[in-house]
């Protein structure tokens, strides 16, 4: 007993050695390459981790850490990273750091009129130097980025089989076909200055003209056209010339809370607001209960040990939920296609050509369909999650009440709804938020359609809250607006976290809790 | 709750079913019929396809896609994603359930709340972070099937945590307590004598989380890049991402094979889902 | 004290690590799927001659964009890409790709229209390879001849409709403005004008215009007579058509390998005068282009300019998109085709699809105006005025 208890505690400290290890590495890793954000988040995690395994008091913590773990890094951390880019201009033109624009800028080039284009040989000679031969209007050797301009034949330039391609310049071997293509990446980034203008490589066999098109100043934060003498200055995240003119690709920065204080003042989003909300609640709530009433009733009815053919039933009835749910979404919406669906094809040949149903075309009937599809498609999560909480109520209540002479209602009533409700609360709570928050359904089944005549912005009949704000944020003034969608989720996220956490005091869900150990 | 039926009520409960199962299996069955049908457009197939085909099968198995390696990837992924979800959740609803510490019910709350944020645009984040990642550990960065299971795995706890401890409560304490008795740590107490009698939740818990995996898009599509390296839903969208020619009855082949690792991992976890005999052991 | 040793351990297993950065000298393509068997085989030439790996990346065309947003800057992004001409606006103002430097010789062989689409600021954008744009495609057996005027082909579209049997005369597909820009513009039309510069001006939107609203008014009224209906979305327009129970449909070059799949004769031809003018569909174009953050600019030039512009390359493009090639000695080669030639007379009088990154507000209003068309939820006036204030909404421009 000692001996393992040694053993374990010696194991254990190994481990935390081992993990602390490993964290200073990434960490110290990350802070060198730049990410001062990512540095941090191993440390902490493993300095928390390690109290955590040390002290007494924390003992039942440790039975989190590997799920907390995980969380931290992979669901807190970008939810902080989606709240950092709320308080930014990022979207389309301001996706680049300002390093990266900056960069970007200053290596652009541009050739005057009537800049010429050379072919070129190039040597190298054992040290590694390159010269090349460039043969245009004139004929250029080029040592040590110098350029000076020569008449063939030459001393310096060597045909040593006589096949009229120059096999030597100075002490330098020509370089074949296959060698300046591995030797590329290091010569695109010659230069070469001659007769007043700066040439590059511009591919196998000639250089061109390439003149810096930009130089930054950084102290006073200006970009200057070397070509026209244009001066533009950083505003906004983009480099604008007194005149008004920008040039791309501009960079991201820092804009506080205005995504925010857009969100809130736009009269685009306030104007359908309290529709769209209304709509929104009333999708979630009634998926929520039609989706966990059918779900229960079949789990009820498949838990019958008496019943025959449970397996099977079990099995065809779990089946909408064995395809992805995207797939299905689109078998949905082409089954519902008002003149060529399935379903209006099945009811007219039934009923006649008036049996028309205007299922993704009528507000109020595009409205039903969107819940009768999320009905199908959420139900057999209920289902099992019903089934396995079944399983906790004990039989002795049943038997009682059996023998109390309680109606099988009555025991539903009584037994089966509270014991069932209790565990599953907070399940039903959450179901509510993911379908508050159910993109995928309302963008793959509706779009968001039918369209609602006379709104001053695209807000559809079925579209949520999620689907509507998105579609602003990504079809706005300058094509995206990440920063405003980023706004977007944290607004949305702390209205549904309201919500829930209301429900959650209403349904009493947290204090039964610490009652019933 | 159950007592035998009378005739009637046999007869109901089975129409119930089946008008149930009606309205489960339609749209199945009409994915089923458009992988059969020889043409290539949803709105004009039969239920019962005049000229069947399998052909659309053996394009789905042949050079131009890697259907079979995606099946194997989406299985092996939603496999070890599972397991290792179902061992977490359980260690952190058995600590939620018996233990009293600070930070509980904040901590119970929070773990709930957090899943209720929008991914969509999370997703960035994590690509960021696995591609970091993969600097130091090349085999969990981007385009890596661990990297992929590591960030499914931050989504492990929440409701899985709040359904398992709802479960663990309904068990009594004694008998934990007469474990230790006997000497066992808690540790072994947990692993020897509550995993048993929780069998069922650990099923339901790993069903849930293989569907949900299995059936991932979003950051499988966000992760995985080479058609080697992806999963059923993201190689299988290339086929009707194209506006002008989807390709919509290999896809609906594709479909009905990906389910049936679903239905197999199912119909083996449904035993434990409704095993009334794990409750027996709990009787004192 | 053992904790200590393990730190320190730890840090010298830290020290003889080193970070894998990503190396130069190896291209990265991105390409859909009908374009990557295509890609590949040229890249097996360009290993062969240079020795230089490359590897094609198969990227769903709808995703693309997207994804070289964060994977190109992150520096896990292609060197080369096929995409539309229509993405520059975005792409440029993102600084994602790189102008490409063409001597005027090869500019010359290439369509101008095409050269002039990848054209921003002055520099070229892309190296174009095929052109698009829909055009009337019809079926010979139910309309042998093609009347002169689009009245004249609504009224042959009215006798050939009967929805009980389930077979039309002629479909526009529904709610679809690349689609229907025809019907718009043929009455002058337009989604943005130009400044006095001749560059796009966002704020001057001619959706609610006279002409655009007679074209409203047009489909308004193929609703009322019964010709277009509502659900007419594109697999269900093309699949009428494939099984020979369309008479006509408004289409592009994608429709016509399935349509010969389906043994119909069909023909292509500029869409019929519209109150005697001549209506304009959208050209789009596709191309090459290079990544901004290519760490190999010169290399993917070099596969750029001498491995992808040759005809043949050119002419296997032309075989699995059907796509009109853009360089000339490869569309010359197809001059007998007659469906390259119907696409070039309803081209003849078309506008470059607007490559401006504010077009993405457009699509969805426009879209939303026609459904409530289609839907006769709204009468055609108040449905397009609506839309282009939308519009104006979105972009900031004073409303009217």
């Amino acid at each position: 007993m000692r001996d393992s208890f040694v053993l374990r505690n010696s194991l254990k400290i190994l481990g935390l050695g081992l993990l602390c290890a490993l964290a200073i590495y990434a960490a110290s890793s990350l802070f060198v390459s730049g990410s001062y954000l990512l540095a941090a988040l191993p440390l902490i995690s493993a300095g928390i981790i390690t109290y955590i395994f040390l002290s007494k008091r924390r003992y039942p913590i440790r039975w989190l850490v590997p799920g907390l773990l995980f969380l931290f890094v992979m669901v807190l951390y970008p939810i902080g990273y989606t709240f950092l880019g709320s308080l930014t201009n990022l979207g389309t033109g301001h996706m680049l750091s300002k390093g990266q624009a900056i960069e970007q800028l200053v290596g652009r080039t541009y050739a005057p009129p009537g800049a010429e284009r050379y072919a070129y040989t190039a040597f190298r000679n054992p040290a590694g130097e390159f010269v090349f031969l460039l043969q245009g209007r004139d004929t250029v050797l080029v040592v040590g980025g110098e350029g000076e301009t020569i008449t063939l034949p030459d001393a310096r330039v060597v045909d040593e089989d006589g096949d009229g391609q120059p096999d030597r310049a100075l002490d330098a071997h020509r370089l074949e076909v296959r060698e300046i293509i591995a030797l590329l990446p290091t010569l695109q980034e010659v230069r070469i200055v001659y007769a007043g203008v700066t040439l590059g490589i511009d591919s196998l066999t000639e250089f061109r003209v390439q003149m810096s098109k930009y130089a930054y100043d950084e102290t006073t934060e200006t970009m200057t056209d070397l070509e026209n003498g244009t001066a533009y200055t950083a505003v906004q995240g983009i480099f604008t010339s007194a005149a008004g003119e920008e040039i791309y690709p501009g960079y991201r920065v820092w804009i506080g809370f205005t995504n925010y204080v857009r969100l809130v003042s736009s009269s685009a989003i306030s104007g359908p607001f309290a529709r769209v909300f209304a709509w929104t609640i009333a999708f979630a709530v009634l998926s929520v209960l039609l989706s966990f009433t059918l779900g229960l009733g079949l789990a009820i009815l498949l838990n019958d040990p008496h019943l025959r053919a449970r397996t099977i039933y079990r099995v065809l009835v779990i089946l909408p939920y064995a395809i992805p749910s995207f797939m299905t979404i689109l078998v949905w919406r082409g089954m519902l296609n008002q003149n060529f669906g399935v379903l209006n094809q099945m009811l007219m040949s039934m009923f006649g050509a008036g049996a028309r149903v205007p299922w993704l075309t009528d507000p109020w009937v595009a409205k039903a369909a969107c819940i009768l599809v999320n009905l199908w498609l959420g139900y057999p999560y209920m289902m099992i999650v019903a089934l396995g909480a079944l399983q906790s109520i004990p039989h002795e209540l049943y038997e009682a009440s059996h023998v109390d002479g309680a109606s099988r209602w009555q025991q539903f009533r009584k037994i089966t709804l509270p014991m069932l409700l209790m565990p599953l609360a907070p399940l039903l709570i959450g179901s509510f938020a993911f379908n508050f928050n159910n993109f995928n359904l309302i963008y793959l089944l509706t779009g968001g359609t039918p369209p609602v005549p006379g709104t001053q912005t695209p807000a559809g009949a079925t579209d949520i809250l999620l689907t509507y704000t998105y579609r602003l944020s990504f079809e706005g003034q300058r094509g995206n607006q990440l920063g405003l969608a980023c706004a977007v989720s944290v607004v949305i996220f702390l209205v549904i976290a309201t919500i829930s956490a209301i429900n959650f005091r209403m349904t009493g869900t947290l204090e039964e809790l610490s009652k019933n150990v | 709750m159950y007592s035998r039926h009378t005739w009637v009520g046999s007869v109901a409960r089975h129409l119930l079913l089946l008008l149930a199962i009606a309205f489960a299996v339609f749209p199945f069955l009409w994915v089923l019929s458009a992988s059969f049908n020889a043409t290539d457009s949803m709105q004009f197939q039969k239920l019962i396809p005049p000229t069947p085909t399998v052909s659309h099968y053996q394009e789905l198995f042949g050079e131009r896609y890697k259907f079979g390696i995606w099946l194997w990837n989406s299985v092996k992924i939603s496999l070890i994603t599972s397991t290792f979800v179902v061992a977490l959740t359980a260690l952190a609803a058995y600590s939620f359930s018996r233990f009293r510490f600070k930070g509980r019910r904040v901590g119970l709350l929070g773990l709930l709340l957090v899943q209720m944020f929008p991914q969509m645009l999370a997703v960035v984040a994590l690509y960021v972070l696995l591609l970091t990642m993969g600097q130091f550990f090349p085999f969990a960065g981007m385009n890596t099937h661990t990297g992929l299971i590591l960030i499914y795995l931050g989504g492990a706890m929440g409701f899985n945590t709040w359904l398992m401890k709802g479960y663990f409560d309904t068990i009594p304490r004694s008998l934990e307590e007469s474990a230790k008795v006997d000497g066992a740590t808690p540790f072994q107490a947990f692993v020897k004598i509550i995993l048993p009698l929780v069998r069922p939740i650990l099923a339901t818990i790993f069903v849930l989380t293989f569907i949900s995996i299995y059936s991932d898009f979003l950051i499988a599509s966000v992760v995985l890049r080479t058609a080697d390296q992806q999963t059923i839903p993201v190689g299988l969208r290339v086929l009707i991402s194209d506006q002008y020619g989807s390709r919509w009855a290999v896809f609906a082949a594709g479909a009905v094979i990906s389910a049936l690792p679903f239905l197999g991992v199912f119909i083996v976890a449904q035993r434990y889902l409704v095993s009334g005999l794990t409750r027996g052991g709990v009787k004192e | 004290m053992k904790r200590a040793t393990v730190l320190i351990l730890g840090l010298l297993l830290i020290a003889g690590l080193t970070v894998v950065a990503s190396t130069p000298g190896k291209l990265l393509i991105w390409a859909d799927d009908t374009r990557t068997p295509i890609m590949q085989a040229v890249a097996a030439q360009f290993t062969d001659a240079y020795g230089v790996e490359v590897e094609i990346q198969q990227v769903g065309f709808g995703d693309m964009r997207g994804q070289l947003a964060t994977a190109g800057p992150a520096g896990e992004g292609p060197d080369i890409l096929i995409g539309a001409h229509d993405w520059l606006g975005e792409l440029i103002q993102n600084g994602l790709i790189e102008p490409i430097v063409l001597p005027t010789a090869v500019v010359d062989q290439f369509d101008a229209v095409a050269v002039d689409a990848f054209a921003w600021g002055g520099l070229i954008y892309g190296v174009p390879y095929a052109t698009e744009n829909v055009a009337l495609i019809y079926n010979k057996a139910l309309i042998p001849t093609l009347p002169n005027t689009f009245e004249g082909l609504l009224t042959i579209a009215k006798g050939l409709t009967d929805v009980e049997a389930g077979t039309y005369g002629f479909l526009i597909q529904q709610p679809d403005p690349y689609h229907t820009f025809a019907l718009h513009s043929a009455g002058g039309g337009y989604i943005f004008g130009l400044d006095a510069n001749g560059v796009l001006n966002p704020c001057d939107i001619g959706l609610d215009n006279a002409g655009s609203i007679a074209g409203a008014k047009i489909l308004d009224q193929m609703v009322k007579d019964g010709i277009e209906v509502a659900g007419a979305d594109y697999s269900l327009v093309t699949g009428l058509f494939n099984q020979g129970k369309l008479g006509a449909m408004i289409g592009g070059p994608w429709t016509l390998p399935d349509a010969q799949k389906g043994g119909i004769n069909y023909g292509v031809a500029a869409i019929p005068t519209i109150m005697g003018k001549a209506p304009a569909v959208f050209v789009g174009v596709q191309g090459f282009m290079i990544s901004a953050f290519s760490a190999n600019k010169v290399l993917a030039n070099l596969f750029v300019k001498d491995f992808l512009i040759t005809k043949d390359v050119m002419l296997d493009l032309y075989d699995r998109g059907g796509r009109p090639p853009a360089y000339l000695p490869a569309l010359a080669e197809l001059s007998g085709n007659a469906d390259i030639q119907g696409f070039a007379a309803s081209a003849a009088n078309g506008t470059p699809m607007p490559k401006i990154s504010q077009m993405g507000s457009v699509w969805s209003a426009w879209s939303d105006a026609l459904a409530l068309i289609v839907n006769q939820q709204l009468d055609p006036e108040t449905a397009m005025k609506n839309a282009a204030n939308q519009i104006r909404t979105t972009l900031g421009c004073p409303s009217q």
